[in-house]
């Protein structure tokens, strides 16, 4: 056998076979994918291909030490090497595999999320939005229930005194010679009956602003005028904050004979003169 | 006639049978192997990725190789280069099939991407 082999050799017909010549590109190459699928990732997901890979290599490998044909020794390792890749490709798809599905499960468990969340948002905007409906109900409940306390209001007082709606607010007209004895700024006994049925329908609207004005007649002069009118309006604005009325809501004021409502030369003129207005503020004036 | 001379005869039919056999008695190739490993890759659409296609253009070189070496008697040969021809056959599936998996689990995670981007507000 060696007495065949040498001669081989000494010729240089490039037998690959070994006789301490190079191996064949092939076999070098094989050797290479197989070492690189076996030290991945594929050894572990693909170990039955890796596996065939290296029966195809050790029959490359035997070919060669065996000193088999160049053509087959070339033809094994080029399967081998293929084989390799093979298993390289098949570890591949099983990794991309399982991506797959990790992120498929991902997008379910996501999804679910998402619709917990907008599920959850949804209840909660329902619930502020009835709350919301709910208070609107009830504002809508006390705003009539205020109107109707003021309507009544009207009516009653409407029923105790002349009352008149005006730019400046509801006037509440008290005749002087009611309350008041001539010239004089002590309420009368009669008067205070009558104040306190003002005062309990003026107590239903008491965040409402008050101004009280005190109006005499003509007669007598002006100062003396301002200084009776003053009083009388002073009078009724204590009576109605002992009656509970609010200190800073009423004002009082005197304006003599100044603003009369009736002609002054006539007795009765005189008597619709003396008078003392009680102005309840619209409600836009509620806040001082 | 003797032993020695029974034993030769036998030995000189034998390697005639043999001679035969190695020097064109021509046994019919199996290329059905081949032949449905290429068929398989071209299937599964192994033209269409370069490196699937590569292989799949090998396979049919190497097996009308294989044809050309079984028609000049060249058995052994052409038996060898139709296991390659097999091999790069295999291998041209495995890469085509390699390709679709990689693109569809890129666009599973991309589907998870356009999940969250579109939800941003409600999962932070």
């Amino acid at each position: 056998m060696i007495k065949f082999i040498l001669p081989v050799c000494l010729t240089g017909v490039g037998v690959f076979s070994g006789c301490g010549s190079t191996p064949p590109a092939e076999l070098v190459s094989a050797r290479e994918a197989y070492r690189h699928v076996s030290v991945g990732e594929a050894g572990k997901v693909a170990p039955a291909e890796v596996h065939v890979a290296g029966l195809a290599l050790a029959k490359a490998e035997k070919a060669y030490k065996d000193e088999a044909e160049a053509f087959r020794i070339r033809d094994l390792s080029y399967i081998a090497q293929r084989k390799a890749e093979l298993a390289g490709a098949i570890a591949s798809i099983t990794i991309q595999q399982k991506g797959q599905a990790d992120a498929n499960k991902t997008f379910v468990d996501t999804q679910g999320k998402v619709l917990n969340q907008a599920k959850g948002d949804l209840s909660a905007t329902q619930t502020a939005l009835m709350e919301t409906a709910r208070l609107a109900a009830e504002a809508e409940k006390d705003k009539l229930a205020a109107e109707q306390r003021a309507r009544d209001a009207q009516a009653a007082l409407a029923r105790l005194a002349a009352v008149k709606e005006e730019p400046r607010g509801v006037v509440i007209t008290l005749s002087g010679s009611v309350l008041f004895a001539s010239n004089q700024t002590v309420l009368l006994g009669e008067a205070r009956t009558k104040l306190d049925q003002v005062a309990a329908v003026l107590l239903t609207t008491r965040e409402r602003n008050i101004t009280i004005e005190g109006h005499t007649d003509s007669q007598g002069s002006d100062s003396h005028n301002m200084t009776l009118s003053q009083g009388r309006a002073d009078a009724v604005r204590s009576y109605l904050i002992e009656r509970g009325y609010e200190a800073d809501r009423i004002q009082a004021h005197g304006l003599g004979e100044g603003t009369p409502i009736a002609d002054n030369a006539s007795a009765e003129g005189r008597a619709n003169n003396r008078r003392v207005e009680i102005i309840i503020a619209p409600e836009a004036h509620t806040s001082n | 006639m003797t032993l020695t001379s029974k034993t030769g005869t036998r030995v000189i039919a034998a390697t005639a049978l043999l001679a035969l056999w190695g020097c064109g008695s021509d046994p019919a190739l199996r290329t059905e192997a081949s032949a449905s490993g290429i068929r398989a890759a071209e299937e599964v659409g192994a033209n269409e990725v370069p490196r699937a296609s590569l292989h799949l253009q090998l396979a049919k070189e190497e097996l009308a190789k294989a044809k050309k070496l079984s028609a000049d008697g060249e058995n052994a040969q052409a038996a060898s280069m139709l296991s390659r021809s097999e091999a790069d056959a295999e291998l041209a599936v495995a890469l085509s099939r390699e390709d679709a998996e990689k693109t569809e689990s890129q666009a599973a995670v991309e589907r998870v991407h356009q999940l969250r981007q579109d939800n941003k507000l409600l999962l932070d």
